[in-house]
């Protein structure tokens, strides 16, 4: 399997108050195309910024990443997007929905985003498969945290990322519905053929993974 | 539970308002801004008013220029009546007339028309003449041949001390001028005017006829008198005399009184406009303060209070906020007065202090009061739907306005209370109240309008374009602040459009009248045989010049078919001033091309005998006067009985010559008269200083320098108007601010997931220009829309001008107004625009 994603020497630093918080330091990291991996580690050990640094959402203090053997570190914040918009899905505890918008807008954004031609049949095929046929034009306020989380995941696969990055997916939800949750998740993954980066306090979800990194005080294990 | 609803705990409630309000008062900053604002100009319109007033009134006796004062205007009145008047108090005689004064020695000696007052000693009786250099006034009323004159005919004819002037054919000399005269009122506010002594009348031979002389008795009572029988003393022996007019202090300057009354209403009126206008605004910004203190007023409730405890907390919190504002906005409109005081002392002489005045600082606060109530009740009212069983389920409720039967029907009682507060004691309460209904109109067509984009919107097919979708959808959204935008900019836009169209038709109709219809100039006191003097005067200076010259008479009205004409019309009317004081007359041949009879015949040559009228129809019309009705003319000391026979349209705005009556010919041209003429000029060629050589007591009017003090005076006072309109945009703006800050978090938040999901800044940006532009887009076009027919009731209706549509300005104001909002908006948004991924998830 080739590269998909290099991280080299990452440093990440956060300035607070006069404390200079060092949070990710010299983290190497390789990931192969189609590879599932789950992030696992105490609160605050550096796992989220780890996913944030990865999809481009922040920039790191040093080091370099690669995504797809094309460096991000040094490309403008609106060149990141352009590639993050058409290759990486970001899944996160707390759902991140629109408030305003139904269901079915909130996945077909990111279709039309990319220019799709049909946006809104093609999400309502994503929910459908997700068994949300019945919540197509409800707006998240209506949803139940398992629906929400099901939303966030078809607006993450809509464009059929070469990379999910998921934090804590199930981390604000029930058994039954982290159950559900990771099963769709997992099974998505397979049938597409996309690679998956997993955050996770629970065990048994990191357990599904194929490669698991520990990270402590900033350092992976 | 226990109930907080007992009276003895209201200090608990007060207590805790003022620890809430202590801590939250920068989350409601918009709403400190925007009220802030509205007070402060609402109360320096009361404050000014109040010490302009209190100035008047103060000074009443020397605005009048005495305890009362015998007015004779164009006679000089029985004498021996003024002279028992004198046997018991002090009597000042002044003759006012207008004439040319003119340099002298100079290559090019100018000349201009001026008001002059002869005084004698006596004069002032009160307040006092303040002039330079010291003694200059004494040196006036003992040596002849000198001359006092104001500042304004210094400045332009550039006269200094000790210079010669002509004021006809007679030498004087400038010793003084003049910075001010207690008795305004009864003399020029603004222009060219002069003092001279008593002898100056016998210097330059002016006697009663055609000379249009007017004379004033001023009286000053003995102090060990009782003001009111000597009152009826003077009436007693005046009692008779049915040519003199007398006046009282409170009578004096009423015009300026008027013109205060008038201008106060209109500023008041945009002013509340502006406040309403911020009511969106508070309504708004008090909803998200609310929401935001959703999960502490379920923790009240839990915990024992009642809904009805945690509103008065609130409405407790906004009646100290508003007081607090109140005392803040009325203290600083203190600080506008001494701006006024310098333009008045320098224009009227009229010094004005700030009054504190407890009625007008309740009159704000109710204001205030009143509007923080009517926008708030829907509010407030939200608090009942938060529950404390919230809590249990951990569920965040946003709040939505809330509408009972109740509070809609106390908000409409206490928006009538308003309305009737701005109403009842204005000038003209039908104009306070057609203001008010073209207000609440406008409102309602833009919430119209902020619906019906939605509703097209929501229809509308937007293509592949994603920051297309993305501003539909914000403008479409369910909370979205279209409404309030396209009200609160809607209604802002519309004023100062309006005026702006108000103020350049105004400007364009004076301006356009000197070169299209108006004479040159205007002569007056041409006598009987100098008539043909006059022309060939003129005619070898210019022998193009049109000239027309009228016979011209002064007459009173002194009865409407045998009673009194002041039963005819009230002193408030337009057409007062018909039997207001003497008038000039002419008589004429043939009908007056530019004076159509609308009503009657012209004259009846088989009746020469009988004194025949035709009088201006709006004076008709407004006198209740039917053809065939008996004026009973005073001419020169001789009662006349003169008939109406027709009625004439008279448009004096063409500024030519126009009589509210003219008589038949065949009965006036024995009546001694003079002539009033007009010229306009196909050359450069006529020379004011020549003519006045050849006619010494011609006096010349040059329209273009008459129209330019009025336009002038009209510009300050658009000026004035402009800068308090614009505040209504200010509001407006700030209220669109606070909209958009109000829905900050969700913006934040909505960018975030954005940016998370791959748009590039420049579509977040295109997206909130493309919102701007088509609410924007839509509010223009309707604001243009009510400015012409605003503008065009108020020209056309109240100004009776000619109303033309101004593209120009409209364009200008249009994008300048765009711009200016359109950055404050992209400002506003800028720190939503690109929020910090990491603090916002952390803290999630």
């Amino acid at each position: 399997m080739s590269t998909l994603l290099k991280l080299k020497k990452i440093n990440l630093k956060y300035q607070t108050g006069k404390d200079n918080i060092s949070v990710l330091k010299n983290v190497d990291l390789n990931i192969k195309k189609k590879e599932t991996i789950s992030v696992v580690g105490e609160s605050g050990s550096g796992k989220t910024s780890l996913i944030m640094l990865i999809g481009g959402l922040e920039k790191p203090t040093s080091g370099k990443i690669f995504f797809q053997d094309q460096e991000i570190t040094g490309l403008s914040e609106d060149e990141v997007s352009e590639i993050r918009k058409k290759n990486i899905g970001i899944i996160f505890q707390s759902f991140y929905l629109i408030p305003n918008y139904t269901a079915v807008e909130n996945v077909a954004l990111t279709l039309e985003l990319n220019n799709f031609k049909n946006p809104q049949k093609e999400a309502k095929i994503l929910l459908d498969r997700f068994g949300l046929k019945h919540r197509f034009n409800n707006l998240p306020s209506q949803l139940s945290g398992g629906e929400q989380q099901r939303v966030a995941i078809a607006r993450a696969i809509a464009m059929k990322p070469e990379l999910i990055l998921a934090d804590e997916p199930t981390g604000n939800l029930d058994t039954e519905n982290s159950i559900m949750i990771t099963s769709i998740l997992f099974k998505y993954v397979k049938e597409e053929g996309s690679s998956l980066i997993i955050v996770t306090h629970d065990p048994k979800l990191a357990d599904k993974a194929k490669r698991k990194i520990k990270i402590k005080d900033g350092k992976i294990k | 539970m226990e109930k907080l609803n007992k009276p003895s705990e209201f200090s608990l409630i007060f207590k805790y308002a003022l620890k809430d309000l202590g801590r939250n008062y920068h989350k409601i900053s918009s709403i400190i801004v925007t009220l802030f604002i509205s007070l402060f100009i609402l109360s320096a319109i009361f404050t000014i008013e109040d010490s302009l007033k209190k100035e008047l009134n103060d000074n009443a006796k020397a605005l009048l220029g005495g305890d009362l004062e015998i007015d004779y205007n164009r006679n000089r009145g029985n004498l021996d009546l003024v002279n028992q008047v004198k046997k018991f108090s002090t009597v000042s005689q002044m003759i006012e007339f207008s004439t040319m004064l003119s340099t002298t020695g100079r290559e090019k000696n100018k000349s201009l028309f001026t008001r002059i007052k002869t005084v004698d000693e006596m004069y002032p009786l009160y307040g006092n003449v303040d002039y330079e250099p010291k003694g200059a006034y004494e040196r006036m009323q003992k040596e002849p041949y000198t001359i006092l004159i104001n500042e304004s005919l210094s400045k332009t004819l550039n006269i200094k001390i000790n210079e010669e002037v002509k004021v006809q054919d007679k030498k004087f000399i400038v010793i003084g001028v003049i910075k001010s005269v207690p008795d305004v009122s009864g003399f020029v506010a603004f222009g060219d005017w002069a003092l001279a002594g008593k002898q100056t009348l016998e210097i330059l031979k002016l006697n009663g006829i055609g000379s249009f002389l007017n004379y004033e008795y001023k009286v000053k009572f003995n102090e060990a008198d009782k003001p009111d029988e000597i009152e009826k003393k003077i009436e007693e022996i005046f009692k008779d005399d049915q040519k003199v007019k007398l006046r009282y202090p409170e009578n004096s300057a009423s015009g300026i009184k008027r013109i205060i009354n008038n201008f106060s209403q209109f500023l008041s009126l945009v002013s509340i406009s502006a406040m309403l206008i911020a009511g969106i605004g508070i309504a708004n910004t008090l909803l998200s303060f609310i929401n935001q203190n959703n999960m502490s007023i379920a923790v009240r409730k839990a915990v024992g209070f009642y809904s009805g405890n945690i509103k008065t907390l609130y409405y407790l919190q906004l009646f100290i906020l508003l007081f607090i504002i109140t005392v803040a906005a009325y203290g600083s409109s203190f600080l506008i007065v001494p701006i006024v005081d310098k333009y008045l002392s320098d224009g009227l002489g009229l010094n004005v202090n700030p009054v504190f005045s407890l009625l007008n600082f309740l009159k704000i606060f109710l204001v205030g009061l009143l509007v923080l109530i009517i926008f708030s009740i829907p509010t407030i009212s939200s608090i009942d739907q938060v529950k404390a069983s919230n809590l249990f389920r951990n569920v965040f409720q946003n709040l939505q306005f809330y509408y009972s039967k109740k509070s809609v029907s106390l908000s409409f009682v206490l928006l009538s209370v308003l309305i009737l507060l701005f109403t009842i004691g204005s000038e003209q309460p039908s104009y306070s109240l057609g203001y008010f209904g073209a207000f609440f109109v406008c409102l309602f067509v833009f919430f119209l309008l902020s619906k019906l984009i939605i509703f097209f919107l929501k229809k509308f097919k937007s293509g592949s374009l994603i920051s297309l979708k993305v501003s539909i959808k914000n403008i479409t959204q369910t909370k979205s602040i279209t409404p309030i935008t396209v009200m609160s900019l809607g209604l802002g836009v519309t004023l100062l459009l309006t005026l702006a169209l108000v103020g350049t038709n105004f400007q364009r109709e004076i301006a356009k009248s000197i070169p299209d219809i108006a004479p040159d100039y205007f002569f007056v006191g041409i006598q009987k045989g100098e008539k043909e003097k006059f022309e060939q005067g003129i005619l070898n200076m210019d022998p193009r010049a049109n000239i027309e010259i009228v016979p011209m008479v002064s007459s009173g009205i002194v009865k409407i078919n045998g009673i009194d004409p002041n039963t005819y019309i009230k002193s408030d009317n337009d057409s007062y001033w018909v039997i207001g004081s003497e008038r000039r007359s002419s008589w004429v041949e043939n009908v007056p091309k530019d004076n159509p009879i609308v009503k009657g015949q012209w004259w009846d040559l088989s009746n020469p005998n009988q004194l025949q009228i035709s009088l201006d129809a709006k004076v008709a019309k407004d006198l209740d006067i039917q053809l065939g009705d008996v004026f009973t003319l005073n001419i020169y000391g001789r009662e006349i009985d003169g008939k109406v026979i027709n009625f004439r349209e008279v448009d004096y705005r063409d500024l030519s010559i126009n009589f509210a009556m003219l008589f038949n010919p065949q009965f006036a041209k024995n009546i001694p008269h003079e002539y009033l003429a007009t010229a306009k000029f196909n050359s450069n060629k006529f020379d004011e200083t020549k003519m006045i050589e050849i006619m010494p007591s011609l006096s010349m009017i040059k329209i273009a320098d008459y129209l330019a003090k009025v336009t002038a005076v009209l510009n300050k006072v658009f000026i004035a108007v402009t800068l308090i309109s614009a505040v209504t945009i200010i509001i407006g703006l700030i209220v669109i601010s606070s909209a958009i800050m109000v829905q900050g978090k969700v913006k934040e938040y909505q960018n975030l997931v954005f940016k998370i999901l791959g748009f590039s800044k420049k579509q977040i940006i295109f997206s909130s220009l493309i919102e701007f532009i088509i609410i924007f887009k839509s509010v223009i076009l309707i604001s243009i829309l009510f400015a012409v027919i605003g503008s065009k009731f108020i020209i056309e209706n109240i100004f009776e001008l000619v109303w033309m549509f101004d593209f120009k300005i409209l364009i200008y104001l249009g994008f300048l107004i765009g711009f200016v909002t359109l950055i404050l908006i992209l400002l506003t948004n800028l720190k939503y625009l690109n929020p910090k991924v990491y603090p916002l998830i952390r803290n999630q």
